[in-house]
């Protein structure tokens, strides 16, 4: 949970400009904000999230230079504007006869109802030392036509000057969806995939993905919540998905049971058992060795590129040992795969050294044959895990051939373990769909039941020749269903309620999801309508597209 | 108890709940038996009956997750009049006593399969829940929920507050999204805030359902679930007065009047009261009201009680229909096309070959009363030739909207409330992080790109032997694993 800001945590910064910044707040440092000003980093650790600051224009004797401000006076506005500020719930101000009086029928559309020059704003600006106030106020003073404004253009008049002028910053929890929105809104949204909101829920939702509980694996049960994700966002699926299961802040280490209590309550202990023997040292967790509450990522090159977790404190080349990911995010490439005896890691294991010969190897040789060892040993268990399947669920958000990906890893997933790819535009994802229709399901079965009734007794059935036909077996996945959403924001304001005016183009994103099922090997007739089955006796053509119809 | 929601075994167990589903929408819930619980009087035990087909519950349990399930032959008409035998054995049970009455019940014939008919059994989630569920007021569907519990910051570990519990669907989604361990299984030494659902629900009759649903899929651990008028007796737990704090991180309303409730949550409460929100974390609030009017007074009364970063949206989601579109002359008979000329060229073709025809026919016509008269013979049309292409790839892939949309279910204000910061713990923080200190002068004079080079280079190869130190250390450390896990055991023993 994001109560306080860390020390050396990443921080989103929403300027008054509606612009977001990404900072890391590192201790005893200096923060910059550009034409909005600057402030030492100290001022804000420890405090908590959602507080708008305001920088002063002179520090206190401590050199405290921010002060809140309160939720009050940021509603002040638009509570202005509300209506509610001057005690009318009426707003447009109406004549008698329930005519607007002041409308924009006097005001021209010039921009020469500014009496201060841009040279006079800009000396206000070096003279006032950054009083924004001083110079909002000034402005307001020197507006020519500003008694022709209603209530509301002057608030919204003032209210863009402070945004303008204002040296007012929030700072805001990164978290999942705060990233999306920084990537959409100040990056290059197609990296991310442009991937929403309302996709990163509904992706989370129909995978079905959560923490796995604190239950102890018996017998019958197999590991909880080991996920598949295949990302090319960057990682803004797999933070998205670590947030869900609880492993992507590195303070989420601190309520893990299998790790140590946080260093306060330790102390605490300490300081009542002081004579107690020092603690011995803690045991390094060895990378990808969880087996419940995982991800598994599956990468095309060598390398996945997550380069986006650095954010939540995991950086990918140099892993931060305590963070939760670096025990429950496993990765493996497709090679890996599909084929791991190509792989040279996988399948060169380095030779034992027996343990007389490995004491009298020099000190460096010796580092350097446990490393091989260990690397060799982590690798081959999460290609193997990886191999074997069992997974919990499938999420795809990738730039390959969508069928092919599930044509690899459906089979791999536990039954009624949900899939689910996102795409930003919805052909790949029609094309897919339409692999899984039920007129391919009918000529899949159809085919199989006579390949199978060709091939003699007791040998296995040649398969090659269904499997050229269809990319994946339809069979194994159902329904296949195709999705989209959007949200559409309002402006809420008494008798000037509506949507936005304007809002981000760009990709719709789409969501084919499916469930992972075991079709029966007995030969079954579906029920259902008699007539339309007559027909299907009737032609040869499997003609339907719904359920009642499908043979299986 | 766990929860099938949750985590599951690999397989369908009896007395937990299973989804059996027909078709994409149909899911028809039922928890399995072993017995027949409602005494219907099947032969083969319990028996769900779904137009597909029956499927005795013998049937179903100890399936793996997703198996496709062949219906079974089940007499469902004799069973409501039951043999003479069969009668004077229940006049002989009424006479015994119950442990007798087990003894005598009939033996469990052994399922048939039937010719036809099948489901796939599936482990519930929250979706499928929400698609199959009994509807008792409105459901929040996935589309809203998703984004609410997103837009919410609901994690493993946060508590969450829902007010109107109404059919469950929200209820069950926010228990899955707070999950990270059910409660009671832990030691006491861990200082570990499971998460948690409080539920309040002012309707008797609805808030017993939910109560006994939560129960039955063994969420009853996980969600609280109360009889109240929030509106009236706000959000503690146990007495609305002096209870305890539910300590809320989030807040979904899905109530008539949201505004009515807002006083309850609140940084100060009245004197005597606790606050229901965290103190230490921001709390994060969604109304959820279907008309404008109730989502405007809401916010204005957000606005006056100190709410940040209000917002309003409503959520559109559509499902898309994908379908091969098939037009062209040679598509008689089949189902979904049109017979209509795909292209010019076709157009153009066929009235070629028709006025040929007709032609034909005329001067056929004429040659009628000769000696040598033949009837035309028949011919197979140009367009009605044989193709490779296998139907099912015939055609264009098209995709459109489902027929029937829900074009607005509710609008959903969002608002942040922070928490509450008092003098004493701001001074603190300043004791702690002096306000002007500051490492480095800003103003460093910068070095030279070459400079920064050598610097990296001599930083990288001082990386590289602290790396290979700590890896030695590691490989000792991992040898000593066993002895120093030997001497932690005692150490806690002790």
């Amino acid at each position: 949970m994001h109560s306080y800001i860390r020390p050396g945590q990443f921080v989103a910064i929403r300027l008054q400009s509606d612009q977001l910044r990404l900072i890391q707040i590192i201790p005893d440092t200096v923060v910059n904000l550009g034409r909005f000003g600057n402030f030492t980093a100290n001022q804000i650790i420890g405090r908590p999230f959602y507080f708008t600051f305001e920088i002063l224009d002179a520090c206190d004797d401590a050199g405290h230079q921010l002060r809140v401000v309160s939720a009050t006076e940021l509603h002040a506005e638009t509570l202005l504007a509300d209506g509610e500020g001057d005690g009318e719930g009426d707003d447009v101000d109406t004549g008698e006869n329930g005519i607007p009086m002041r409308t924009n029928r006097q005001i021209n559309d010039e921009n020469s109802s500014q009496k201060l020059t841009l040279q006079e704003i800009e000396e206000l600006k070096r003279e006032a030392g950054g009083a924004g106030k001083d110079i909002v106020a000034k402005l307001l003073e020197s507006h020519s036509a500003i008694d022709q404004k209603t209530a509301f253009s002057l608030a919204k008049y003032t209210l863009r000057k402070r945004k303008k002028y204002l040296k007012r910053f929030t700072v805001l929890p990164l978290d999942v969806g705060l990233l999306a929105n920084y990537l959409i809104e100040e990056r290059d949204a197609q990296k991310a995939m442009e991937l929403r909101d309302e996709h990163i829920g509904l992706i989370g939702c129909w995978g079905n993905v959560h923490h796995s509980g604190n239950v102890e694996v018996g017998e019958g049960m197999k590991p909880h919540g080991r996920y598949a994700i295949v990302d090319e966002t960057g990682g803004l699926v797999v933070a998205a998905m670590a947030e869900r299961m609880g492993i992507l802040y590195p303070h989420d280490a601190d309520e893990d049971p299998t790790e140590e209590q946080d260093p306060p309550a330790h102390n605490a202990a300490e300081s009542q058992h002081t004579d107690e023997p020092p603690k011995p040292r803690r045991i390094r967790p060895q990378p990808m060795s969880a087996t419940t509450n995982t991800i598994t990522v599956i990468h095309p090159y060598s390398q996945p590129n997550l380069s986006l977790l650095k954010f939540f404190g995991y950086d990918t080349n140099n892993p931060d040992e305590s963070h939760p990911l670096h025990t429950h995010l496993k990765s493996i490439s497709w090679m890996q795969l599909a084929d791991p005896n190509s792989d040279p890691l996988y399948a060169n294991e380095p030779p034992i050294i027996p343990a007389e010969e490995l004491a009298e190897l020099k000190q460096s040789k010796r580092t350097a044959y446990y490393h091989k060892r260990n690397r060799w040993g982590r690798v081959k268990a999460v290609v193997d895990e990886g191999r074997a399947g069992n997974f919990d669920g499938l999420i795809v958000s990738t730039l390959l051939e969508p069928a092919s990906v599930l044509k690899t890893m459906v089979p791999l997933l536990a039954g009624s373990a949900p899939v689910v790819v996102y795409s930003p535009t919805v052909e790949s994802l029609v094309e897919l769909t339409d692999m899984y229709s039920t007129a391919r399901r009918t000529a899949f079965i159809n085919k199989k039941r006579e390949l199978e009734s060709q091939s003699p007794e007791g040998e296995a059935v040649d398969l090659s020749s269904l499997h050229e036909e269809f990319v994946v077996d339809p069979t194994i996945l159902l329904p296949p269903t195709l999705q989209t959403s959007r949200v559409r924001p309002w402006q809420v304001l008494p008798g000037r309620t509506h949507p936005l005016m304007t809002g981000r183009g760009g990709a719709e994103g789409y969501l084919f999801h499916g469930v992972r099922v075991f079709p029966t090997t007995q030969n079954i007739q579906a029920a259902g309508n008699v007539r339309k089955r007559r027909k299907v006796e009737t032609t040869s053509t499997p003609i339907s597209d719904r359920d009642v119809e499908m043979t299986s | 108890m766990t929860s099938p929601f949750l985590t599951r075994n690999a397989v369908a167990d009896a007395d937990s709940l299973a989804l059996l589903q027909l078709r994409r929408d149909q899911i028809i819930p039922t928890i399995l038996r072993d017995h027949d619980d409602e005494n219907q009087g099947y032969w083969e035990g319990k028996v769900t009956n779904t137009r597909f087909g029956s499927f005795p519950h013998s049937t179903l349990i100890g399936q793996p997750w997703g198996a496709q399930i062949v219906a079974s032959k089940v007499d469902t008409g004799s069973r409501g009049r039951p043999s003479t035998k069969r009668k004077a054995e229940e006049l002989d049970a009424e006479t015994t006593t119950g442990a007798e009455e087990d003894k005598k019940r009939p033996s469990l014939r052994a399922p048939v399969s039937a010719d036809s008919g099948f489901l796939h059994i599936l482990a519930p989630t929250p979706e499928a829940w929400t698609l199959s569920l009994p509807h008792r007021t409105q459901v929040v569907y996935t589309p809203d929920y998703s984004y609410i519990l997103h837009r919410l910051r609901v994690r493993p570990g946060c508590t969450v507050i829902e007010a109107g519990a109404g059919s469950g669907s929200f209820t069950h989604a926010s228990a899955r999204a707070v999950f990270n361990g059910y409660p009671g299984t832990e030691e006491a030494t861990k200082r570990r805030r499971l998460g948690k659902v409080c539920s309040f629900e002012f309707h008797e009759g609805r808030a017993a359902k939910v109560q006994q649903e939560l129960k039955d899929h063994g969420l009853d651990g996980i969600v609280e679930a109360t009889h109240r008028d929030v509106y009236e007796d706000g959000f503690l737990l146990g007495d609305p007065k002096t209870g305890k704090s539910p300590k809320a991180n989030a807040i979904f309303l899905d109530l008539p009047a949201p505004w009515l409730a807002l006083k309850h949550l609140v940084r100060n409460p009245p004197p005597g009261q606790e606050s229901a929100l965290d103190p230490e974390s921001p709390a994060y609030i969604c109304t959820f009201s279907p008309c404008l009017e109730q989502a405007e007074r809401t916010i204005r009364t957000m606005r006056k009680l100190s709410w940040l970063n209000i917002s309003m949206v409503e959520v559109a989601q559509r499902r898309l229909d994908v379908k091969r579109d098939r037009v062209g002359l040679d598509t008689e008979g089949v189902r979904g096309a049109t017979m209509f000329p795909k292209t010019v060229e076709e157009a153009v073709a066929k009235l070629r070959s028709d006025e040929q025809r007709a032609k034909l026919i005329r001067e056929n016509r004429m040659t009628k009363g000769q000696p040598d008269y033949q009837p035309i013979a028949k011919e197979t049309p140009f367009y009605k030739e044989k193709t490779d292409v296998p139907v099912y790839a015939q055609g264009r892939l098209t995709h459109r909207s489902e027929p029937d949309l829900r074009t607005h279910t509710s609008y959903l204000v969002f608002a942040i409330l922070p928490r509450a910061w008092s003098e004493e713990e701001e001074q603190k923080c300043r004791d702690q992080w002096p306000s002007a200190k500051v490492a480095k002068p800003d103003n460093e004079p910068k070095t030279s790109k070459k400079q920064m080079k050598r610097d990296a280079a001599v930083e990288r190869a001082r990386l590289r032997d602290e790396q290979k130190q700590l890896e030695e250390k590691s490989q000792l450390e991992s040898g000593d694993k066993i002895e120093e896990e030997k001497l932690e055991k005692e150490s806690t023993e002790a």
